[in-house]
């Protein structure tokens, strides 16, 4: 979501530079944390921060050191190397230090600074995902179904254990598709709890209007290279939108197998039905969560 | 302000309407059935609007022969290119930036910065930037994921300095689940296809658009400017 006072980390080894970065900033309306080396950048990222601006050269490292670490700590924070730099900078592994380059020599350079992080903080601007046109809404949405209040897991359990029984796979999961990560209601075959949201499937699910299948995902482009779901032993999965009566699509449930597998209509029609029902259990929550309160008075 | 900032940004010569500031286009055809004379077309504005080419599947040489091809001016202080092929460091100048391999996301990215950023500073407020094509980014990328990065970067840029982008791929050279996810990144797009030996588009996704297929003459499509 969008913060009114995005938090922005300014890592600057020059006194004056960093005085420069910081009062505009500040007087931009941001929260701006102050560091000086690399270690002090990672120290930082133990905070919520909303984006990190830093000099290409510092102390103990470089800029592209500090992106490293965020990338490591939040995935898609946006990053802007601020300072002069050239493409030969770059570290070998080039895909990995994708980042928002903004040159100190050119004229009124504060002032685009600001301008820049404006837009980079407002979501969306450096991650590694495709993201639904309407996503401020749809996490909106997402918002008033959150179920971590509720006893909501025997419901959940229930549902993805009939799935795995009745598609015949290893695991099945309710997942919601937060702004950074899916978030795991029920996971059955599996002891999962959120997953970032570069390495999710469903991330892509959520942009489909039918049920979604990858039979084989070494053979998807989108998922062929995703250690993550390699390491969490995936190789085919089908997933139903969990769309709310207002039309947003929140998440997803899934069926997930070790093994390639292809799917019916009518599976992929049941699937639907099975979403359908999780979709309609988090509604009848979403509708107590607003009545207890107006009860409780 | 001038009449083409009132008007967003305008394409004298193809028909589409203009296109509002910030805005970002994919552009799809057929690599052999002028997709790169679309795209430029689509570069080609007034004088005093600037151009930025990221050259991914031709080299800065050729893209700027192409360029002139379709009628379009060349002013070296107006226009500036990415040149991904590995043998570019030849052509590289202060308006012509090499990158070793189109892999190299992170110095093209950069690059762009720097060159937006020269222009800028040289008094071109309002910037064209063009990729052609995202195929070998696509292919040469270990990961799909870093293109997203990649895209959502540029394309944020594009969107923050009120800038056009438009990026050509070929969806027959592509994985079509890819093309679908990777378009997500745009505001809308822009087809082409080829029908009774003329060159046809229309628009998906952008506003104020005619519907439906249209005629355009690809080879002359930046001649209106002059």
């Amino acid at each position: 979501m969008v913060d009114s006072h995005p938090t922005v980390v300014s890592v600057d080894g020059d006194p004056d530079e960093q005085a420069a970065t910081v009062d505009a900033l500040s007087a931009a309306g941001f929260e701006v944390i102050q560091e000086t080396t690399v270690s002090g950048a990672t120290s930082a990222l133990s905070s919520e921060i909303d984006c990190v601006v830093t000099a290409t050269t510092l102390p103990d490292g470089t800029g592209f050191d500090v992106l490293e670490r965020v990338r490591a700590a939040y995935a898609d924070c946006p990053v802007v190397l601020f300072g002069e730099a050239s493409p030969a900078d770059v570290p070998a592994d080039s895909q990995s230090h994708i980042v928002e380059y903004l040159p100190r020599s050119i004229p009124g350079v504060r002032e685009r600074l600001v301008s820049l992080i404006k837009d980079a903080t407002m979501g969306g601007y450096q991650v590694a995902y495709p993201v639904p046109e309407d996503e401020q809404a749809r996490l909106e949405a997402l918002a008033a179904y959150d179920v971590t209040d509720f006893t909501t897991a025997e419901t959940f359990d229930r549902l993805t254990k009939l799935v795995v029984s009745h598609f015949d796979i290893d695991k099945a999961f309710v997942g919601l598709v937060d702004e950074h990560e899916e978030r795991f209601v029920a996971c059955e075959g599996a002891d999962w709890q959120t997953v970032a949201r570069e390495d999710t499937i469903c991330t892509h699910t959520i942009l489909e209007h039918e049920v979604m299948v990858v039979e084989d995902l070494t053979e998807d482009p989108r998922f062929a290279s995703n250690d993550q779901l390699r390491e969490l032993d995936v190789r085919s999965y089908a997933g139903a939108q969990l769309t709310t009566p207002g039309g947003q699509t929140i998440g997803a449930l899934c069926c997930l197998d070790s093994e390639t597998r292809s799917y019916t209509t009518e599976e992929c029609q049941d699937l639907q039905l099975f979403a359908d029902e999780a979709m309609e259990q988090l509604e009848l929550r979403r509708r107590l969560n607003e009545r207890l309160p107006q009860e409780t008075a | 302000m001038s009449q083409a900032n009132d008007a967003g940004y305008v394409f004298e010569g193809v028909p589409l309407e203009p296109v509002s500031e910030g805005t970002n286009i994919l552009v799809t055809g057929p690599s052999l059935g002028g997709l790169r004379q679309l795209l430029l077309g689509l570069l080609a504005g007034p004088s005093e609007e600037g151009i930025l080419l990221v050259a991914a599947d031709v080299s800065a040489t050729e893209a700027v022969g192409d360029f002139k091809a379709i009628g379009g001016n060349v002013d070296p202080s107006r226009m500036c290119l990415i040149d991904c092929a590995q043998d570019s460091s030849e052509s590289e100048s202060e308006q012509i930036h090499g990158v070793a391999t189109p892999a190299d996301l992170t110095g093209i990215g950069m690059s762009f910065s720097q060159l937006y950023e020269q222009l800028h500073a040289s008094g071109t407020a309002r910037v064209r930037t063009g990729l052609y094509t995202l195929g070998p980014l696509l292919m040469y990328a270990d990961d799909i994921r870093p293109v997203y990065r990649f895209l959502h970067t540029v394309t944020g840029r594009i969107q923050s300095v009120d800038g056009l982008g438009v990026c050509a791929v070929d969806p027959a050279a592509q994985d079509e689940r890819t093309i679908k996810s990777v378009a997500q990144t745009f505001d809308g797009q822009v087809e082409l296809r080829e029908r009774d030996g003329t060159h046809q588009i229309r628009s998906h996704g952008l506003s104020g658009q005619p519907d439906g297929w249209h005629s355009v003459d690809i080879n002359g499509t930046a001649r209106s400017h002059q």
